[in-house]
């Protein structure tokens, strides 16, 4: 039965396209109806009749077209669906499938992309915490603002933007009627209870305003009132979730219970909520009212004057108030307040109050940290985008392994774009599977980082956040599709018949230029990121090489807190003779000396030195004196250059002495010697101080104190004074004493509350933060981009090397040395890396003056760094070239030849 | 020649997977003549009416259809049955079964 045959030819098959829903209606209905006229006309119907009853049986197209062009059109969404999880289904089987045969395949593409997507979710952590979330809850957190003072500089005239003022500065802002104000001073350590209990803990001072302005509610009592904020008001303290879960095993009945701190007795009213840290983002463990502590602690001198810069304030804006009106009423009454200051010419008119963004990160104040945050965040994503390029060059060298099985699969009748879908949705299965591996790599990396460099800052401590899933996932799917596109855009390319004859092998010019360019963009961005983490390496090793003065890793710092607040000086300083002269005997100690002014504190005293008009005025302040014992400047490591340095002799009764700093020798006495001049210390000093020795300049207060003079006093002429500090110079590593020293401090006497023991080096820390930070994450992010470009190298060559085995065969057998052969190899590895080099270094060169002001005395432009980084990637590259070049010099001909 | 029977409601789908269960890939104006001829011309489907049936057939999965050229030379579209057609095909004729069944006993009522 003829008219049962299939169709002579199909249309679909032929390559074309299906017709649209309302065309393949009406085809269909076309065909039926000359069908019925043929039918006609064999049964004897004129032509015209026969097509005319035709029509007329069929009945009225109209009927039938609306209903079958929605179901038509349904139909075909419906196929598309199934085509599309077909594809996805094969993709994932071909993952599979691949994962079986070359298991080092699957491993290696979801490394490379786990680290690379990993790379970007720790660092992803970070940046959420630092630069986009504000700190946690904060209700309408828009609202709320952190409150700057822009004055001109006291010293340059430069604007200079500053968070921290004055107590009566926060009293001018409580009249304005736009905002809400609240004063806050930033966490500082404080010793909780005393002697052998003693702990210490993170506390700031607060304003009764300052937790109902931010918004949050008390996990647990309540928060202060007004009169808890007022000079005699009863002390209180709320404390933190954290703190009271870790001291008081979370007791519901903590409310009421006292705290000591700093000496002063408190009781609990409150725990703050989980996660709550303030306007900052560190940890506090106990809120204290601003006025009363202060008070108790410091007197009521910081609480009525102008001059004492110690805190903070945070503004929330009234709805209908725009932050421009506000910060030109707060401008106005700040100047209002001032006004006195103003006239007396002792403060700048032009003085503004800016309010910027509860995010700090955003605002004038940004941290260095935050800053090489951003950049770092920059860095991570070049890392995914290196790892990328590796995944679609592995993808790329299996597709052309696979090119027969394509062409294959195409001359059967699957669709170009069928095979493209598959090939990215296996390039996305295998980004998600690097997500897996990401997030574990964020979770255990990411806390170890965040420890290491940034303690100050406190990270919610929850296993997954949803932020951080969404994240990863994110960025998994768009590496999945970067790293996809390109290897799925050739798989398109394949050519049906080239691949079924050729056998495989068949042009490959234009993959294989694109697998090299890809090797040479890996190189060049590893160069970038090299460069940058050269640069920061150098900046911290600049840093640390810097000459202090102080042998700072030789050095301990201790401090003693005592029970009373107002004990006399003598009594305080007979307290450190006696701790010193124990800690003497400690093991391990080689000496120890005790200061009026520790590190990072400073005392300026009226100084005049007659037959010098004025002293010359230094950026650093100044000059600053520093009564210190006997062997001091042994102790730290200071050496005296001229004259003597402080004795045991120089007691009260003896004649005044002082030691003077080089610096402040050659600016006072540039024309003569400064042993024998006479300084008078004090606005009213009658007698001298004779300068009878000048030692080396030290720093005061860190790495990047400017310029300043200083004068050291024996400590035993001048009464008054206590000692505050003492430096203990230790054998070894100073780390290794903190326990000993701490225990003999905290024990020696009934009168000391607690005692603090640092090595000084680590009270420097905190300022190298930035680079340490900068150093480890550069370097880190830069070695792995150099693994990453190093294996893509190595497989575009021993791909290479296995594409040419009937060259290489032919070569060898036409006598070709092995020394060539390799060579040969080589030079191609070579070339593509110098390329990549002078890529990288050209834009290294252009961007790397974008991070001039986050180094520390290198040139963003430092040649040293550079040359180092291309000589690494040469040395690499040349490394990951051998094995390859080895298997080109042992191709066996016979082999070669018979293998196609 | 008698007039056709006609097509009993809900019938015509039978009729198509039965048709469809012969053999190859059938265009929609072989499939109505076939039907015709098989019945001796005792069932009749309206020209017009099959073609929808066709699309909800597919839509559910029992057809598939492919466009092609036929021996005339003119493109036109086959049909095929599915697996799922298949297992259709023997629910329907179950059902039919039942039907005629039913009507059966109605009429054994009556004598």
């Amino acid at each position: 039965m003829s008219r049962l045959r299939g169709p002579t030819q199909w249309l679909d098959r032929l390559g074309l396209s299906r017709p649209k829903a309302e065309d393949s209606v009406a085809w269909e209905v076309e065909h039926h109806i000359a069908e019925l006229a043929d039918r006609l006309v064999d049964e004897g119907w004129e032509e015209d009749a026969a097509k005319r009853e035709a029509a007329r049986r069929f009945g009225d197209p109209a009927r039938y077209a609306v209903s079958m062009r929605r179901l038509e059109r349904e139909r075909e969404t419906m196929e598309r669906r199934i085509r599309g999880w077909d594809v996805v289904r094969e993709g994932v089987m071909s993952v599979v499938r691949t994962t079986r045969r070359y298991p080092g395949f699957t491993v290696g593409v979801v490394l490379t992309l786990g680290l690379g997507i990993g790379a970007n979710a720790t660092m992803y952590g970070i940046v959420d915490r630092l630069l986009l979330q504000p700190p946690e809850h904060i209700a309408n957190h828009e609202r709320v603002k952190l409150v700057y003072y822009e004055r001109p500089s006291f010293m340059t005239g430069e604007p200079t933007v500053g968070s921290t003022l004055t107590y009566p500065d926060f009293t001018d802002l409580e009249a304005h009627d736009g905002v809400e104000v609240a004063a806050y001073t930033w966490a500082r350590p404080s010793t909780v209870g005393r002697g052998q209990d003693a702990t210490q803990v993170q506390s700031a001072l607060v304003s009764a305003e300052f937790f109902p302005l931010l918004g949050v509610q008390p996990r647990v009592g309540r928060f202060f009132g007004e009169d808890e904020d007022e000079v005699g008001g009863p002390l209180v303290a709320v404390i933190s979730e954290e703190y009271w879960t870790r001291a008081f095993g979370a007791d519901p009945n903590v409310l009421g219970q006292a705290l000591e701190i700093e000496g002063s007795r408190t009781t609990i009213i409150g725990v703050a909520p989980r996660g709550f840290t303030g306007t900052n983002l560190a940890s506090v463990d106990v809120w204290l009212p601003i006025v009363p502590t202060h008070a108790a602690q410091r007197g009521d001198f910081c609480l009525t004057s102008r001059g004492c810069w110690w805190m903070q304030m945070v503004a929330r804006l009234h709805d209908d108030v725009s932050v421009e009106a506000a910060e030109a009423q707060a401008t106005a009454l700040h100047l209002a307040g001032r006004r006195e200051m103003i006239d007396a010419d002792r403060y700048s008119e032009e003085a503004r109050v800016v309010l910027g963004p509860v995010i700090a990160a955003d605002g004038p104040e940004a941290s260095d940290e935050a800053r090489v945050a951003r950049w770092l965040a920059a860095v991570s994503a070049i890392v995914l985008l290196i790892a990328c390029a590796n995944v679609a060059n592995l993808l790329m060298a299996r597709s052309l392994r696979q090119r027969r099985e394509t062409g294959v699969r195409l001359a059967l009748g699957a669709s170009r774009r069928r095979v493209v879908g598959q090939t990215m949705v296996e390039a996305v299965s295998l980004a998600l599977l690097g997500g897996v591996l990401a997030l574990v790599i964020a979770r255990w990396g990411g806390g170890l980082l965040r420890a290491a460099l940034l303690p100050g800052v406190y990270f919610p401590n929850e296993a997954w956040s949803v932020r951080l899933l969404a994240f990863t996932g994110g960025a998994a799917l768009l590496a999945g599709l970067v790293a996809g596109v390109g290897p799925a855009l050739q798989s398109r390319r394949a050519d049906v018949s080239g691949a079924l004859a050729g056998g495989g092998r068949g042009a490959s010019d234009a993959r294989s230029r694109a697998r090299s360019s890809l090797t040479v963009l890996q190189a060049a961005m590893s160069v970038v990121l090299l460069v940058g983490a050269g640069l920061f390496v150098r900046s911290l090793a600049e840093l640390r090489s810097l000459d202090l003065g102080l042998d700072v890793d030789d050095l301990l710092l201790a401090r003693l807190e005592f029970v009373d607040s107002d004990i006399e000086p003598d009594e305080q300083t007979a307290q450190y003779d006696e701790a010193l002269r124990l800690i003497d005997r400690l093991p391990g100690v080689r000496s120890t000396a005790a200061t009026g002014v520790p590190f990072m504190w400073a005392e300026a005293e009226g100084l005049r030195v007659p037959g010098v008009d004025s002293l010359p005025r230094l950026p650093g302040g100044g000059p600053y004196r520093f009564p210190v014992s006997p062997n001091y400047f042994e102790t730290v490591g200071l050496e005296v250059v001229r004259g003597r340095a402080v004795l045991e002799s120089d007691v009260a009764h003896a004649e005044k002495v002082a030691v003077v700093s080089e610096t402040m020798a050659r600016l006072v006495w540039p024309e003569s010697d400064a042993l024998g001049a006479c300084l008078l210390v004090g606005t009213d000093a009658e007698q001298c101080a004779t300068v009878v020795g000048v030692v080396e300049d030290a720093a005061r207060g860190g790495y990047l104190d400017e310029e300043f003079m200083a004068y050291y006093l024996p400590a035993a002429q001048m009464p008054t004074h206590a000692y505050e500090g003492a430096y203990i110079r230790t054998a070894g590593d100073p780390r290794e004493l903190v326990e000993d020293v701490s225990t003999a401090l905290r024990s020696f006497s009934p009168r000391v509350r607690f005692a603090t023991v640092q090595p000084l080096r680590e009270t420097l820390d905190p300022q190298a933060r930035a680079w340490t930070l900068g150093a480890m994450m550069f370097s880190l992010f830069g070695l792995l981009a150099l693994c990453l470009a190093a294996i893509g190298l190595y497989s575009v060559l021993i791909f290479d090397v296995a594409q040419r085995t009937r060259e290489l065969g032919i070569r060898s057998a036409l006598g070709a040395r092995k020394a060539e052969l390799l060579r040969s190899v080589l030079v191609r590895g070579g070339r593509l890396v110098v390329a990549g080099v002078l890529i990288g270094g050209a834009t290294a060169w252009l961007a790397a003056p974008l991070l001039g002001d986050l180094l520390f005395q290198v040139s963003p432009r430092d040649p040293w760094t550079l040359v180092t980084v291309a000589a690494l990637l040469l040395a690499v590259s040349a490394g990951a070239s051998l094995i390859p070049g080895l298997r080109a010099t042992s191709v066996d001909p016979l082999v070669a030849l018979r293998a196609e | 020649m008698t007039n056709p029977l006609g097509v009993v409601q809900g019938t015509l789908e039978l009729l198509v997977l039965r048709t469809l269960a012969v053999a190859e890939p059938m265009h929609g104006f072989a499939v109505l003549d076939w039907i015709r001829e098989t019945t001796d011309d005792d069932l009749v489907v309206e020209d017009g009416a099959l073609y929808p049936a066709l699309r909800r057939m597919e839509k559910r999965g029992w057809l598939e259809s492919a466009w092609g050229i036929s021996e005339k030379g003119r493109r036109a579209r086959y049909y095929t049955l599915t697996s799922l057609g298949v297992r259709a095909l023997a629910e329907e004729e179950a059902r039919w079964e039942r039907y005629v069944a039913a009507v059966a006993k109605l009429g054994a009522q009556r004598g």
